[in-house]
């Protein structure tokens, strides 16, 4: 602990009733940050996460489960038996917020609605991040990310023709988890000045479109276009594109924003006598002629290294970066410096990716990887609910089912 | 009116372009108040870059900025005059909160950096975004979206393998980290409300993008695994968008244990043969199922299709335009768009809330012009008078 106090969520209690990876990546967020969670899990369909084999507890295995889930407790209750629904009753009565992605209106048809909640935890957050939202006449529908980013309208911007396929872009889920915990804690803010809870409905495809074309719809809406899919190229700038480099499916990402920038391109690229070439003067010259500098740059990049020519560019001051795979991030000097994977909590070599932000006295941790189905259900209902030790909910391996196997 | 989750809050926001603005933007539409500190004469960059309204140029037309700003007032300050920086100060004894996305360097040039504002203001969360954080190597790095994404991983995975790697349309980093930014300054004042300290954090773009990236990041670290870009390919079949009729159709067999289902909608009754029963089984003669449901699809239309797999309780979709985007039925039915007024464009339907809270309202309101509460926060906040504000004015302070 330091003089700003360690983990900002310390003392905050969430039940996780979340699946898939938009759900977990929210409440992986407060975890990180010190929230105390417990994952309710399903024995007869586990999360997609938990893979889809069963053999020597696979499971418990997965590198992705360990990642997404990391930081909180499992325990295993089945919500429509009524023994377990008054365990989950309990945990909800020590809850500050409750987080799940089922379809709109799903718990209240089992009566564990906010409505229902409520009652029992009069100050309780309730965040639903149902793929389409509690209301309207795609409420019971489900969503994923692929049918997400089609619905909305975001795939309909990248491609590399204008008129060619759409494709999808990194990653929805992982915007709609954020913009979860961004709800989880405009939520604990409120209730941390009024004492007041409340529900949170949270459109997975709202909070998408929201966050990345809000200003593209307002386009649409104000000027009856937009401007894009424009594959690598952009708006304003030129050149900007991504470049062959040496080596196989290597490449750089170049962005010249200014005449300036263009002078000292023209430099770097070995060309000093392009820089008073007419055709590329000025942005609008370059825009026009974007062919042809391609083919430039392209012949000056493919005889060096993706991270040389981003070294390059970048002593020049120009914005340049190499196209890195994962096995290249993994080993990135920047991101090693920062500190930025973090250790395995059970010890050995593996390191995990870190957290989006860091802050004075907290920096986030991997306290435990994922856990093993119901590895905390002792802990659940002894230590948290004081139950006796009969109590313990069993996990029997002939009733596990995975979300892969068909109904 | 009801206040909003985070009124009694105030922002100083010193952002400009994307991440910073639109981190802001969600602190004012959840009820802080925000005072967006700009360049006297220009403003932020975003005003003048476009696009703008009806394609004509001018710091009240830009469509980016009338959107990343909403909900904020403005006033204008030079900071890096002396007088401008000690009115800065002032400003930043009465927040709670300060956003900056400069470079790195830029505010400790000015000897306001954290330590030195922490000094005037104890309390203050200080939440500085940046292009690779505040720390290390590529901390002076430049950067525009495009290199952002190519560094944070999600590029090389985008499009098709057989081209180059394909940039995002929208500015999705750059968004994350706006989204990452609202979060992280928001559990330091949870934190202070509990100790009553402040806190500087530390938003990296690249970082945040990361996260998009997680499983795969992950699972080259534990398995040694490289992921590379598929065409959107997915793992599971079907799981992607198909052509039909009159467009594209995204058939997803999710979740995977209803696709059975699916028989009841497709006019294929080879799509269901034992032999492609498990997901795996699928998977393993891709080539010969796809080429299957392709053929099939020509006779459906979209909306159709899409809406019969959802009543089928399949996640089905389609690929929309922005007209589907602005009739959609759901969207409609919550009322997901606002109608925004504003003296210069006028009348306009934006996105309102990101999510619906049932206590507390989201503020619907416009863009500020630039400056336009100068006199509400010099003269009320600070108490200065109208002459000094003239005087300010004609140095070029404000």
């Amino acid at each position: 602990m330091d003089r700003f106090g360690g983990a900002p969520l310390k003392g905050v209690f969430i039940v996780d009733l979340t699946n898939y990876w938009a759900g977990p990546h929210a409440v992986r967020i407060m975890a990180d940050f010190g929230a105390e969670v417990v994952k309710v899990e399903y024995v007869k369909r586990l999360c997609v996460l938990r893979g889809a084999k069963k053999d020597n507890k696979a499971y418990d295995k997965h590198p992705m489960w360990h990642q997404v889930n990391r930081n909180r407790y499992s325990v295993t209750l089945d919500l429509k038996e009524d023994r377990d629904r008054e365990a989950f009753k309990d945990l909800i009565r020590r809850a500050d917020v409750v987080v799940d992605n089922f379809r709109g209106g799903f718990l209240d048809s089992i009566g564990l609605g906010y409505n229902d909640l409520v009652k029992i935890k009069p100050d309780l957050i309730m965040v639903s991040m149902s793929a389409f939202g509690d209301t309207g006449p795609y409420r019971s529908y489900s969503g994923v990310g692929g049918s997400i980013e089609a619905v909305s309208g975001i795939q309909s911007l990248t491609g590399y023709e204008k008129d060619g396929k759409r494709l999808r872009i990194r990653e929805m889920d992982v915007l709609a988890g954020v913009a979860g915990a961004c709800a989880i804690m405009t939520a604990l803010m409120h209730r941390q000045r009024t004492g007041e809870g409340q529900k949170v409905d949270l459109s997975q495809m709202e909070a998408a479109t929201h966050t990345l074309i809000g200003e593209h719809l307002l386009e649409y809406v104000m000027n009856g276009s937009v401007d894009l899919p424009k594959a690598n190229r952009h708006r304003r700038f030129a050149p900007h594109g991504c470049y062959r480099c040496k080596d196989d499916d290597k490449w750089v990402a170049v962005a010249v924003r200014s005449d300036a920038e263009w002078q000292r391109f023209c430099d770097v690229l070995e060309h000093p006598e392009l820089k008073d070439d007419r055709r590329f003067a000025d942005r609008a010259s370059r825009l026009r002629n974007h062919g042809l500098l391609d083919e430039l740059i392209e012949k000056w990049t493919i005889r060096h290294t993706h991270i040389d020519v981003m070294q390059k560019l970048q002593d020049a001051g120009i914005p340049a970066g190499a196209v890195l795979n994962v096995a290249e991030i993994s080993e990135d000097p920047h991101l090693k410096e920062r500190g930025f994977f973090l250790p395995d909590p059970d010890g050995g070599a593996r390191l995990f990716p870190g957290c989006p932000f860091r802050m004075s006295g907290w920096s986030g941790e991997v306290r435990r990887r994922g856990p093993d189905l119901g590895e905390h259900n002792r802990y659940v209902f002894m230590e948290l609910l004081g139950r006796s030790e009969g109590e313990v909910p069993e996990v029997k391996e002939e009733e596990i089912g995975t979300g892969y196997d068909p109904e | 009116m009801t206040e909003g989750a985070l009124s009694g809050l105030r922002v100083i926001d010193l952002t400009h372009y994307i991440a910073g603005p639109y981190c802001t933007k969600l602190m004012a539409g959840f009820g802080a108040e925000v005072i967006k500190v700009e360049l006297p004469g220009r403003g932020d960059m975003t005003r003048s870059m476009g696009p703008f309204y009806k394609a004509e140029a001018g710091i009240e037309r830009s469509i980016p900025f009338l959107w990343l700003n909403t909900g904020k007032k403005s006033i204008t300050l030079n900071i890096k005059s002396s007088k401008g920086r000690e009115i800065l100060k002032d400003i930043i004894r009465e927040a709670d909160v300060l956003v900056e996305n400069f470079s790195p360097s830029f505010l400790p040039s000015l000897n306001l950096d954290y330590e030195t504002l922490r000094e005037l203001n104890p309390r203050l969360v200080m939440t500085s975004i940046s292009n690779f954080g505040q720390t290390g190597p590529y901390r002076n790095y430049e950067a525009e979206e495009i290199v952002e994404y190519a560094l944070s991983g999600g590029m090389y995975l985008t499009g098709d393998p057989a081209k180059a790697p394909l940039n995002a349309g929208p500015a999705v980093t750059q968004y994350t980290a706006g989204l990452n930014a609202y979060v992280g300054t928001l559990m330091a004042l949870f934190r202070r409300g509990n100790n009553g300290m402040g806190a500087h954090v530390d938003v990296s773009i690249q970082e945040s993008a990361l996260d998009n990236i997680e499983i795969s990041l992950v699972n080259y670290l534990h398995l040694g695994v490289l992921a590379k870009r598929t065409n959107d390919r997915h793992s599971m079949v079907p799981w992607e968008l198909y052509p039909c009729s009159d467009g594209e159709v995204a058939v997803i067999s999710a979740p995977i244990r209803y696709w059975h289902r699916a028989a009841e909608v497709l006019d294929e009754p080879a799509l269901f043969d034992k032999k492609y029963r498990h997901c795996m089984d699928r998977r393993k003669y891709r080539e010969e199922y796809e080429a299957l449901l392709k053929k099939c699809l020509k006779k459906y239309r979209k909306k159709e299709l899409s809406r019969a797999g959802q009543e089928k309780k399949l996640a089905f979709g389609y690929l929309a335009d922005f007209d589907d985007v602005l009739e959609s039925p759901q969207l409609r039915s919550r009322k997901f768009f606002e109608e925004v007024t504003h003296p210069v464009t006028g009348s306009h339907r934006y996105c309102g809330a990101p999510y619906k809270m049932s206590k507390t309202p989201w503020r619907h309101a416009r863009a500020p012009l630039l400056g336009e509460h100068n006199f509400t926060v010099y003269g009320k906040m600070l108490g200065l008078s109208m002459e000094e504000l003239e005087q300010l004015k004609k140095e070029g302070v404000i």
